[in-house]
């Protein structure tokens, strides 16, 4: 399966489930969709507005490919889980996000050129990518994510010091 | 060593929950309760508190700021911990101020380059300040910490 999620914004994403849509009208691909806010309605892609964030990390789990905004949440779950990722950033200009820092977290995750992490900053480019990381067939590698653990330290000893 | 610290932590929804979760850990031996928007993604939480988004007009900010006045006033945290959003500002004055609550805040990890409002805003009352990328340690004074990401 691959599964599309924009998150909890306000504002929609439009561009991405539009042609997400369009991808899957012309593919066998099992695609399902988290529309969120987004005001179009998929006709070839199964999808629905929002999950409990337990069930969305079921379906994470269960994909062979994700496909987001550069929402943090999704970001961090796919590393977690090791689940191939591919973002499209939220841009200002197209009334997508308030400021253009989802490019700017793209690509600052692009320079660390993480094995699993794809970026594409155009709709165009999408179905491209999906065909190039399918091909792949990575397995699920769950990361070691050291940054967690040194943020759980710190918080920790903060606590006890308090103590 | 003291008696164990009661630790409130808060967040908005979404990304920010999802970084509370990731940090679930750092506070499994304390006390702890959780204030979060209710949201269809965050209600299956056992044992939180719901605000409703208090970004939604004047009369719901009112009566979110009231109601994690009321559930700090209940609880009395020794700490208090964020991942953001703005939910946490009116809860970090009314910790810092009212109750001598210290504060730990993590600024998000869709912040590079820039600080978010809220992260300016806690700042200087923060008595852990925390952020993820090393970049953003500039835009903030020396109070700032950067031991790594999540993302």
């Amino acid at each position: 399966m691959i599964f599309v999620t924009v998150g909890n914004h306000y504002q929609g994403f439009d561009r991405l489930i539009k042609k997400v849509d369009e991808i899957a009208s012309r593919t066998s691909y099992d695609i399902l969709i988290q529309k969120g806010y987004s005001r179009y309605c998929p006709q070839s892609a199964r999808y629905f507005e929002f999950v409990p964030i337990q069930t969305a990390m079921d379906y994470i789990r269960a994909s062979e490919l994700v496909i987001s905004h550069a929402g943090i949440g999704t970001i961090i779950l796919c590393k977690e889980y090791g689940i191939p990722l591919i973002i499209l950033p939220r841009k200002k200009k197209f009334g997508e996000h308030g400021t253009d820092h989802q490019v700017e977290i793209a690509k600052a995750i692009e320079e660390r050129r993480d094995d699993h992490i794809f970026i594409v900053y155009e709709e165009d480019q999408l179905e491209a990518k999906i065909a190039e990381v399918l091909t792949k067939k990575q397995k699920p590698v769950p990361r070691v994510n050291m940054g967690r653990a040194n943020l759980i330290k710190t918080i920790r000893s903060f606590i006890q010091e308090d103590e | 060593m003291g008696r164990t610290k009661k630790i409130g932590l808060i967040c908005s929804s979404g990304g920010h929950y999802t970084e509370m979760l990731q940090l679930w850990e750092a506070f499994e031996d304390s006390p702890k309760f959780l204030v979060t928007y209710r949201e269809m993604t965050t209600k299956d939480q056992k044992g939180a508190y719901f605000v409703e988004n208090i970004f939604r007009g004047p009369l719901t900010f009112i009566k979110g700021v009231g109601r994690i006045f009321m559930i700090l006033l209940k609880e009395r945290p020794d700490i208090l911990f964020s991942t953001g959003s703005e939910i946490a500002a009116p809860a970090f004055y009314f910790g810092k101020f009212l109750f001598g609550t210290k504060l730990i805040y993590l600024e998000c990890s869709a912040q590079v380059y820039l600080p978010s409002l809220t992260g300016r805003c806690v700042y200087p009352i923060t008595d852990l300040f925390l952020v993820q990328w090393e970049p953003l340690l500039r835009k903030y004074g020396p109070k700032a910490k950067y031991v790594g990401g999540l993302i």
